[in-house]
């Protein structure tokens, strides 16, 4: 299964105007971090834990940048914290692509399940944070969705990206 | 060894434009010696994030240096913002380790002894890295040292990653900050980002 092209995720990611994207090497998202790096619109900054992408996110939000995070949901769950001291609480709009690993495989009915997979809409639930799938192309409305959302309510919000993207 | 309220008072006295962000011990003193708009004390980045909160600031505000107050137990909990510092660290950021060697704001539990932060620092690609290639990393000892720098630190660009060995002497203000929203929305409005509305950009 492979999910949404890279380039119109990019070409979306670039119609709404995000600055900079803070990255973390996942399987799922690997093509389109290689067509974002050739992006002319969109810093791709690559930090060394998704702790950090979060905080720095925050910090280019309250300095007026637009970032987006682009994270894997295993660093989803190492980034707690920090997602709840620099979005939750404080109440700044972090918008974030989060790669769904082992979901794949879950609907595949591949044993045994990845245990990234059962966790993560529940730890979604317990932050608050609203979610959408992006599963295929035509879903990529889902971004602005989101994007829209955060906006809104000023707060993290999040889209799942169950299948890889493709290149 | 360094007075920490006595550093305070040195940047304060230079310090101008630049944006200011700490956590931890330093929120609580750094408010007696300053209530500058571009303050931003911060008790809740998630640990050891304050100085990559203040990159991303530093990022995102060219215009102005980002002075990052971080403690040497801060810095433990997140040592690969070295790494990032050094790959990405604009000219604008400058960070100010305030090595104490405790986690002051539990009780004063002792760090590893052993870590040399600015070995850590230079091993991490920080001096003549950065975004732009001027990263520094410097280790003052005195106060007198430190103020004469000081101008020059405000002035070039870095990013510079200082080391400053500090002790502190005087009575720490009780913890009372639970708004951080507030805090945020407060940064933002001095930056003339918004009023009293967030606005997305």
């Amino acid at each position: 299964m492979t999910g949404a092209s890279a380039a119109t995720t990019v070409a979306e990611i670039e119609r709404l105007g995000y600055t900079h994207a803070l990255v973390i090497p996942d399987s799922e998202s690997r093509a389109l971090v290689e067509e974002l790096a050739e992006s002319a619109a969109v810093d791709v900054i690559s930090p060394c834990r998704e702790g950090e992408s979060v905080a720095i996110a925050a910090g280019l939000w309250t300095g007026g940048a637009k970032p987006l995070l682009i994270i894997q949901n295993t660093g989803l769950m190492e980034a707690g914290d920090a997602l709840r001291g620099c979005g939750i609480g404080p109440k700044i709009p972090l918008r974030m692509l989060v790669g769904w690993r082992g979901y794949t495989g879950a609907q595949l009915g591949k044993l045994p399940i990845d245990s990234a997979y059962p966790y993560t809409e529940p730890l979604l639930a317990a932050w608050g944070i609203p979610w959408w799938p992006l599963m295929s192309d035509n879903d990529l409305g889902v971004i602005a969705e989101m994007d829209a959302r955060a906006a809104e309510t000023s707060a993290p919000a999040a889209v799942l990206c169950g299948h890889r993207f493709r290149a | 060894m360094i007075e920490r309220m006595d550093l305070f008072r040195a940047v304060a006295a230079q310090r101008s434009d630049e944006i200011v962000v700490m956590t931890m011990t330093a929120t609580l003193q750094w408010p007696l010696v300053s209530t500058h708009d571009l303050d931003f004390d911060f008790l809740a980045f998630g640990m050891g994030h304050a100085s990559d909160f203040g990159m991303g600031l530093a990022l995102a505000r060219p215009e102005r240096k980002t002075i990052v107050f971080k403690g040497d137990g801060g810095l433990l909990m997140s040592l690969g913002s070295l790494v990032t510092m050094g790959r990405y660290g604009p000219e604008n950021l400058l960070v100010l380790l305030l090595e104490n060697r405790t986690y002051e704001m539990t009780g004063g539990q002792p760090l590893a002894a052993g870590p040399d932060f600015t070995a850590l620092a230079r091993a991490a690609g920080v001096p003549g890295g950065g975004a732009t290639g001027h990263g520094k990393v410097e280790r003052m000892e005195t106060l007198g040292d430190f103020e004469t720098q000081l101008p020059r630190l405000l002035s070039e660009p870095g990013p510079h990653f200082i080391v400053l060995p500090v002790e502190n002497h005087e009575p720490l203000p009780p913890v009372n900050h639970t708004d951080h929203a507030s805090r945020v929305t407060r940064l933002r409005a001095a930056l003339g980002l918004d009023g009293d509305v967030r606005r997305d950009v």
